[in-house]
């Protein structure tokens, strides 16, 4: 069995305590307007295109004979400066616990866990608990959307130390409008999660005029009670990545 | 801090105290056949004559350069035959000392005159009629508190906390003044804390006060040292070391390293340059104090190793009395107090030349990976002979002042008279050998001459295999033992290299990790390299990674990067971790960062400085200079106003950020 990730980030001092390794998998059944990790919306690997270190050169419109090329119409091996990437790397929880695991090992007591975030690292359900698995010595944590099936949800938030869970938006109309999916899964879920005793923290994105609206922020308040909640500013260069993968970013 | 006085120096008004002189010394000096000692005192003589008192507004440490220039003492046709007849050293001083500070604050500058040789006694004598010009501008001005100051140091012992800190600038600015540069200020938290220790007790300080006064005495160092420029301007040796264990194994970190910490932070200014001394017993809290200042942007503090640099100077012949007292020069080269007079930084080894001349003239005949290293082992061997061969008679420019201020005649040989040799772009050759291990002879996927012509035409024509080399090979800095024990090997190879050598004044060569400036020139002497870097393209600064390196993460850098065995090369050079300012945003993020530099340490990591970067701000800087005048960036080991960099220095720094998002 594989899963497919699209990064792997040491150091990620924002995703919960210690000094944690974050692993981000890729594929999300949300698409929201402002997610700032498009290349983790899709399931598939994708041709990503920094086009600012672009000098022009052509290499990557020479002919070539690499099967993973084949899908993109260039060469992705032959760049001098690195401009493109495949996002998505397919790989087995086996391996990637060992790889990551060494991380751990270099910091020993100060070492923190491992954080598992996407893209929405609940949609490879079978990929992630085997991960878990793996790695069920260490403090982990989950940063996820909650949109999930419930069985899923519990079975997987029941193994972690830590929860991180978006409540982005309270109205259903619009969290259909802005993300694509309505939210009864996700608050499903938080009821499960508020009962649960497992610590976590509920965060919401700052995004002007849609989700830091006075009457969002009071709903999401009567949802979440007393929860630990972080509200996040709005990251202006979030639409950096959309470009580099031909999409376009709504905001 | 007075900011009236802040903004005063920030926007350079007071250069409008300083003029240049046009005398022509050499000519002179020449005609009357002046030994070069009589040249040194003389023109010392003068310049404390020509120097004027000037007080500005609210100045409680007062100093100020008011000549600007410091005529020849040679002329052209002399410097020359100097040059021919000795080893001369960068511009002829023997620099990157650490004066003993202490000894005359504590006794006097006349207690030191009596000791003194004439050169010295006259020298003494100017600073003090120069001194007493203050004295009268401050009388002149009603400044009773100077008076009191300046009727006490620098004739007298300093009796508390503020004529130690007038006294300190008085011999500093005395021996910039003279010639001198790269002047360090040493370990200042373990000879100044009893005076402020004394003044606290007595309650003429509050905390908050004496932070005030620190500032004022820290923006000292920033008035004049746009005129101590050295290869650029910032590299001029102001380092201050903080922390570290005493003679009986004693944490000297103190009140006063807490407040110099919070004065460098406050004032934001690229002087004095702070080191911090720690060890497997320093407090967690304290690194996490350490990195507010390193949110700071100025690039330090730097952090060095008690556990790994101690047990290796003695290694070396240091007393464990003077191996427990170090501290770094200009950068980071590890010095003695008081008594050292090594020479730190006089030459480099260039790792990437070596594996350059082995893979064009033995790569073909060598028929395994060890082969090869062995041609490679052989080069840097040859070329430490060279570079050793090279260094003999040397001679300094005997600074009379200078030699008052250290215990021992440094001209005619201090207690240590080592030399260090830097060891540039280890990263560059360790992942240039992991490619031709792994591809030529393990894999055997690229041939000998396939690979030497590639890296001859600069890779013009094989934009697959310079891919391949530069982005999808094994580097440095993945904690991958396939590449990290090849940087290993290099290292011992180096340090083996220079073991049982003595030097022209009887002192040993230490090898180091530092690159100074040599990142950028030892670069050009060879085309492109075997790790996919073209020609031109320069070295990681120091003991870092290679530019272009695809690396996982700090962690898996510091676990790279504390493997080897530091005990074989410990003239100094630290490795160089960046990050980028929101990791900074909030307590959780200082500490955790503050965690990391614990692990470096507790790992065995020799030295580590981090810089705080943000990439937007520094290519806008080049397009807007005027709107980033206070943007500090850290350059090979100091730090400097990236707007006054030049374009090359400039792009060197941001090319250390352009593959990290």
């Amino acid at each position: 069995m594989t899963g497919i990730i699209f990064d792997v980030k040491e150091m990620a001092v924002h995703d919960g305590p210690g000094i944690r390794t974050t692993v981000f998998l890729k594929g999300c059944p949300l698409s929201c307007a402002w997610c700032h990790n498009p290349e983790g919306l899709s399931f598939e690997p994708q041709l990503m295109y920094k086009a600012v270190r672009c000098i022009d050169c052509k290499s990557c419109q020479r002919e070539c004979n690499h099967p993973e090329c084949q899908a993109f119409g260039r060469c992705i091996h032959s760049c001098p400066e690195n401009c493109l990437e495949i996002a998505g790397r397919e790989i087995t929880p086996q391996e990637l616990a060992n790889d990551l695991k060494k991380s751990a090992d270099v910091l020993g007591d100060s070492f923190g866990g491992f954080t598992f975030s996407g893209g929405e690292p609940l949609a490879q359900p079978e990929f992630l608990l085997q991960l878990i698995k793996e790695l069920n010595n260490y403090n982990l944590c989950i940063e996820t959307s909650g949109f999930a099936e419930s069985d899923v949800f519990k079975e997987v938030i029941d193994k972690l130390d830590f929860v991180i869970m978006d409540i982005k938006l309270a109205d259903t109309e619009i969290h259909k409008k802005y993300t694509g999916v309505d939210n009864d899964l996700i608050l499903n879920n938080f009821k499960y999660l508020k009962q649960s005793g497992k610590p976590y923290v509920i965060r919401t994105p700052l995004i002007p005029n849609i989700t830091d609206t006075k009457e969002n922020l009071t709903a999401i308040k009567n949802i979440i009670g007393d929860s630990n909640w972080e509200q996040l500013p709005y990251n202006a260069a979030a639409g950096a990545k959309y470009k580099m993968l031909g999409m376009n970013y709504k905001l | 801090m007075n900011q009236t006085l802040y903004n005063y120096i920030l926007n350079k008004k007071h250069h409008s105290h300083r003029h240049s002189v046009d005398w022509d010394l050499a000519t002179e000096y020449s005609s009357k056949n002046l030994s070069p000692i009589e040249r040194m005192s003389d023109r010392f003589t003068r310049l404390c004559e020509e120097e004027k008192a000037v007080i500005l507004e609210g100045e409680q440490i007062v100093f100020l350069r008011t000549v600007s220039n410091l005529p020849a003492i040679f002329t052209d046709a002399e410097w020359k035959e100097i040059n021919n007849k000795h080893y001369i050293h960068e511009l002829g001083f023997m620099s990157n000392l650490s004066p003993n500070y202490y000894d005359t604050i504590a006794t006097g500058l006349l207690s030191k005159r009596e000791t003194a040789d004439e050169y010295g006694k006259k020298a003494i004598d100017n600073i003090i009629k120069l001194s007493d010009k203050y004295l009268e501008e401050a009388k002149k001005q009603g400044r009773d508190d100077l008076v009191q100051v300046l009727s006490q140091v620098p004739r007298y012992p300093a009796r508390n906390f503020r004529e130690a800190l007038q006294f300190f600038r008085i011999l500093h600015f005395a021996l910039w003044l003279e010639g001198n540069y790269h002047n360090t200020i040493g370990r200042f938290d373990k000879y100044m804390f009893p005076y402020l220790k004394a003044d606290m007790e007595k309650g003429v300080y509050t905390q908050e006060t004496a932070l005030e006064l620190l500032e004022d005495f820290f923006l000292s160092f920033n008035k004049d040292s746009d005129i101590y420029v050295g290869v650029q301007q910032g590299d001029n040796g102001q380092s201050m070391m903080l922390g570290g264990v005493d003679e009986d194994g004693n944490d000297v970190y103190n009140l006063l390293s807490e407040l110099c910490l919070k004065a460098s932070c406050n004032n934001k200014m690229i002087d004095p340059k702070i080191n911090l001394r720690v060890s497997k017993n320093t407090p967690a809290d304290r690194y996490t104090e350490a990195t507010k200042l390193t949110r700071a942007g100025l690039g330090f503090p730097q952090y060095s190793n008690d556990d790994v640099v101690i047990p290796a100077l003695e290694a070396m012949g240091y007393s464990h009395n003077d191996a427990v007292n170090y501290t770094v020069a200009a950068c980071w080269e590890f010095i003695i107090p008081n008594v050292g007079a090594d020479v730190a930084n006089i030459a480099a080894l260039s790792y990437p030349k070596a594996v350059d001349t082995a893979l064009h003239n033995s790569l073909n005949k060598a028929n395994t990976y060890e082969e090869f290293f062995g041609f490679v082992k052989t080069e840097i061997e040859k070329e430490c002979n060279t570079i050793c061969e090279n260094i003999n008679n040397l001679w300094f420019i005997p600074s009379p002042f200078m030699n008052v201020l250290m215990d021992c005649d440094i001209y005619t040989g201090g207690k240590y008279n080592n030399f260090g040799i830097h060891g540039t772009g280890i990263a560059t050759a360790a992942d240039s050998l992991a490619a031709i291990k792994k591809y030529v002879f393990e894999e055997k996927s690229i041939s000998k001459d396939e690979l030497i012509a590639a890296v001859d035409n600069n890779f013009e024509n094989t934009p697959e295999l310079l891919h391949k080399l530069r982005y999808e090979s094994p580097k440095l800095g993945n904690n991958d033992d396939f590449v990290d024990s090849i940087a290993t090997e290099l290292l011992d190879t180096f340090g083996n290299a220079l073991k049982g050598k003595t030097n022209c004044r009887g002192g040993i060569y230490r090898a180091g990790t530092g690159s100074a400036m040599y990142y950028l020139w030892h670069a050009n002497e060879i085309g492109a390299s075997a790790d996919g870097r073209r020609e031109k393209e320069p070295f990681g600064t120091n003991y870092s990674v290679s530019l272009f390196a695809n690396v996982k993460g700090p962690v898996s850098v510091i676990a790279s990067m504390t493997k080897q065995h530091f005990e074989n090369a410990m003239n100094g050079g630290p490795l160089t971790l960046e990050f980028h300012q929101s990791i900074f945003a909030d307590d959780d993020g200082i500490q955790k960062v503050g965690l990391l530099v614990k692990n470096f340490i507790d790992r065995g990591g020799h030295q580590l400085q981090l810089n705080t970067v943000n990439l937007d701000r520094m290519l806008d800087a080049q397009k807007h200079p005027e709107n980033h005048r206070q943007l500090v960036v850290r350059i090979w080991g100091w730090s400097a106003y990236f707007v006054e960099l030049d374009k090359e220095y400039q792009d060197h720094v941001i090319a250390r950020q352009a593959y990290t998002v």
